[in-house]
């Protein structure tokens, strides 16, 4: 059951968070998160001077870059072609794939090298790639680990974070003909072979990007393992799929995400491999790749953009809300059903992906705030989770006919003084005298709903004016 | 897609967002989140380097650095090396190292003679990256290397083992220093590839627990001359 949801997209959210919350390994797996990445984010913050201005800052740049984000994407594909690179224009994830598989027969190429990139697992390239006949593989460590096992990444930056050590040797021995220990140096030794052949053979790498800096048309790409500068030092075509909101304008602006990015993510001051790549090798170079395509992606960006949502459009893809948020430290990240995980994937998957088929995602919050304290850039994403469920209940058909009739009822009394004054009369002399504790622990029929998760508050045996009247208004209280 | 329709598109939807814009406090200095080098650059590099899990040794002049590369040449027993090119190390004399210890010098000069397919499984081959840097960053214990012929991303990537000679010189205090320097590089073009290398390669795919050298070098040795 476990590996049905590890695999696939759009389930019954709430069964996945029960079979999320009996799967022991997954607990175990998850019990480490908030005392290493989520404890070492906060040290870092707190020992960096200035950590919540540096924030701002990052903030601030992101919100001047999308303020005129169409002078800087043309500014950025001038950059790149100056440079002998080419920019590609890709609407949506189905474009996007039929852009790169196009690039790839053109260069007559036929194995491919991945980094880690959330943009591509967004566009669901893998698939597309090996239906079109192409190689692929998944060259980060976790990536691919969850490639072997036919899984789904389920954290920004550790993708195989719901799995254990015992798991991975299960996993792995196939691959390697023997069984392989318990052991993680071993397995991690046992990938590094085996990817080395994929790298010294590939003719592309495709990577996604941090950041794309349109002055001088440089993609930035941020990791820790060294498999993206492989990627982008062995093949020969070197593609990196972008979305536009990862363009920044100028080159003095990254330090500050730098900065920031790393800490966020693990408590690092910096990565340990951040790589600066303008354009594709030059004549007498002797490594380096031969071309290089830059595929800018919309895929609902655009969309977001001019909408109140828009501040989501910051988001570094650190993880850090993620580590942070009681939710995701219970369930992980395969419960929520969508690409992106955890609370900013609460927010981004319903937009990429259409409210209407994850409805339960701007629900998957208690709305704590843990998330927006421990974002780089600030964002306000319980806020945005409350925009969601808003815009959630003006979708067709999203409401029963008995909450929609007890809203309208509930708005009608908030609206007239008199019509409050006498519900809550009636409330307190009906449900309150008759219900002997203050809570109610199962509600009848349709309205069972609220009970089967939660209790509900019981009418009070007075209305506060009434007690007011009687006692409050001369201190006796 | 149609270009013209994605920036339009693109055009529109910036517009929109305008009303959108959060309010940041426009007097933010811009010296925020300046950590600097410490009092002294060479120890704060050599401090960082050990703290991400490098080994930093701090030597005086270049017959110290010379005795510390041949300790770890004696260490490591390489056959062959991946070298760049550069002033400094033509100044430690590394060719007559290599060829007193018997090592296999990989480099610019050796590798552009042989065809494309041999140069590949040599630079797989290799045993150990011999580099300089173009920049250290004391901040945060960060090579800077930079290609161009000479000066390959695989030199500091393949081999399991890299070691690299700074000098003071290079080193600038914080990542803000180093990108006041790479802007005023804009104009004559950026190198094709510049990394910051700081520490050896990491993961921490199974059960966060961290483990070294997954694909890049799990051993970094940096000898910093003062």
């Amino acid at each position: 059951m476990t590996a049905d949801y590890a695999r696939h997209e759009h389930h019954e959210f709430l069964q996945a968070t029960e079979l999320a919350m009996a799967d022991v390994g997954l607990q175990g797996a998850l019990s480490n998160l908030g005392t290493t990445l989520g404890q070492r984010n906060k040290v870092a913050f707190a020992i960096l001077p200035e950590s919540g201005l540096l924030r701002e800052k990052a903030r601030s740049i992101k919100d001047e870059a999308l303020a005129d984000l169409e002078t800087h994407i043309r500014t950025l594909e001038s950059s790149v072609q100056s440079r002998g690179g080419t920019v590609h224009f890709a609407e949506d994830g189905a474009d996007a794939c039929q852009i790169i598989t196009g690039i790839l027969r053109q260069a007559g190429a036929t194995r491919v090298v991945k980094s880690k990139s959330m943009t591509t697992e967004e566009i669901h390239l893998n698939p597309a790639l090996e239906e079109a006949g192409f190689e692929v593989f998944e060259t980060d460590f976790g990536e691919y680990i969850i490639q072997v096992a036919g899984q789904r990444p389920s954290h920004l930056v550790a993708p195989a974070m719901h799995l254990r050590v015992g798991d991975v040797a299960k996993i792995l021995s196939p691959e390697a003909g023997e069984t392989l220990p318990d052991d993680g140096p071993v397995l991690a030794n046992f990938a590094r072979r085996r990817l080395r052949t994929a790298f010294a053979t590939a003719d592309a790498g495709i990577t996604g990007a941090n950041f794309a800096i349109a002055e001088t048309g440089t993609i930035v790409l941020v990791e820790n393992e060294g498999n993206i500068r492989l990627s982008t030092a062995l093949p020969r075509i070197h593609i990196a799929i972008v979305g536009i909101e990862k363009v920044i304008p100028k080159l003095a602006d990254l330090p500050v995400f730098l900065k920031v990015l790393a800490r966020a993510a693990t408590g690092q001051k910096i990565s340990v491999y951040t790589s600066l790549i303008t354009g594709a090798r030059k004549p007498d170079e002797l490594d380096g790749p031969e071309e290089f395509h830059l595929v800018l992606l919309d895929n609902g960006r655009t969309r977001i953009l001019g909408s109140p949502l828009r501040e989501s459009l910051f988001c570094i893809r650190c993880g850090a809300c993620l580590n942070a948020c009681p939710i995701y430290r219970n369930v992980g990240g395969h419960a929520y059903g969508g690409v992106y995980a955890g609370p900013i994937g609460a927010v981004l998957t319903p937009l990429y992906d259409g409210l209407a088929a994850n409805k339960h995602l701007p629900h998957a919050s208690s709305l704590c705030g843990a998330c927006q304290a421990a974002c780089p850039v600030k964002i306000a994403i319980p806020e945005m989770l409350i925009e969601l469920r808003e815009q959630l209940h003006h979708e067709p058909g999203e409401l029963g006919r008995i909450e929609a009739l007890a809203y309208r009822v509930w708005a009608r009394a908030m609206r007239s003084p008199r019509a409050y004054r006498l519900a809550t009369w009636l409330a307190t002399r009906t449900a309150g005298r008759i219900w002997p504790k203050r809570w109610i622990h199962r509600l009848p029929g349709g309205l069972s709903g609220w009970t089967n998760t939660r209790d509900f508050p019981a009418p009070a045996r007075q209305r506060f004016r009434d007690w007011w009247e009687n006692e409050g208004k001369d201190g006796h209280a | 897609m149609n270009r013209e329709k994605f920036l339009a598109r693109v055009r529109e939807a910036t517009i929109a967002g305008r009303a959108h814009r959060v309010h940041i406090d426009p007097t933010l200095p811009a010296s925020v989140g300046y950590v600097g080098g410490g009092a002294d650059l060479v120890e704060s590099l050599a401090t960082e380097i050990n703290a991400v899990g490098g080994s930093a040794t701090v030597v005086e002049d270049l017959d110290a650095a010379r005795d510390q590369l041949l300790d770890l040449l004696a260490l490591y027993q390489p056959k062959s090396a991946l070298c760049w090119r550069h002033p400094l190390l033509d100044r430690l004399d590394l060719n007559s190292i290599l060829a007193e210890q018997r090592v296999a010098q990989l480099d610019y000069e050796s590798l552009s003679l042989i065809p494309s397919i041999a140069q590949r499984e040599k630079m797989v081959a290799a045993d150990i990256g011999i580099t300089s840097v173009s920049y250290a960053v004391a901040e945060t214990g960060s090579l800077v290397v930079t290609s161009q012929p000479g000066q390959e991303r695989l030199a500091s990537l393949l081999p399991p083992v890299h070691i690299a000679i700074v000098e003071r010189s290079q080193i600038v205090p914080d990542l803000f220093d180093m990108f006041a320097i790479l802007g005023r590089q804009i104009e004559t073009g950026l190198p094709t590839n510049l990394a910051f290398i700081t520490g050896p390669s990491k993961t921490g795919d199974i059960e966060l627990t961290l483990i070294t050298g997954v694909h890049g070098p799990g051993k970094w040795h940096v000898i910093v001359i003062r």
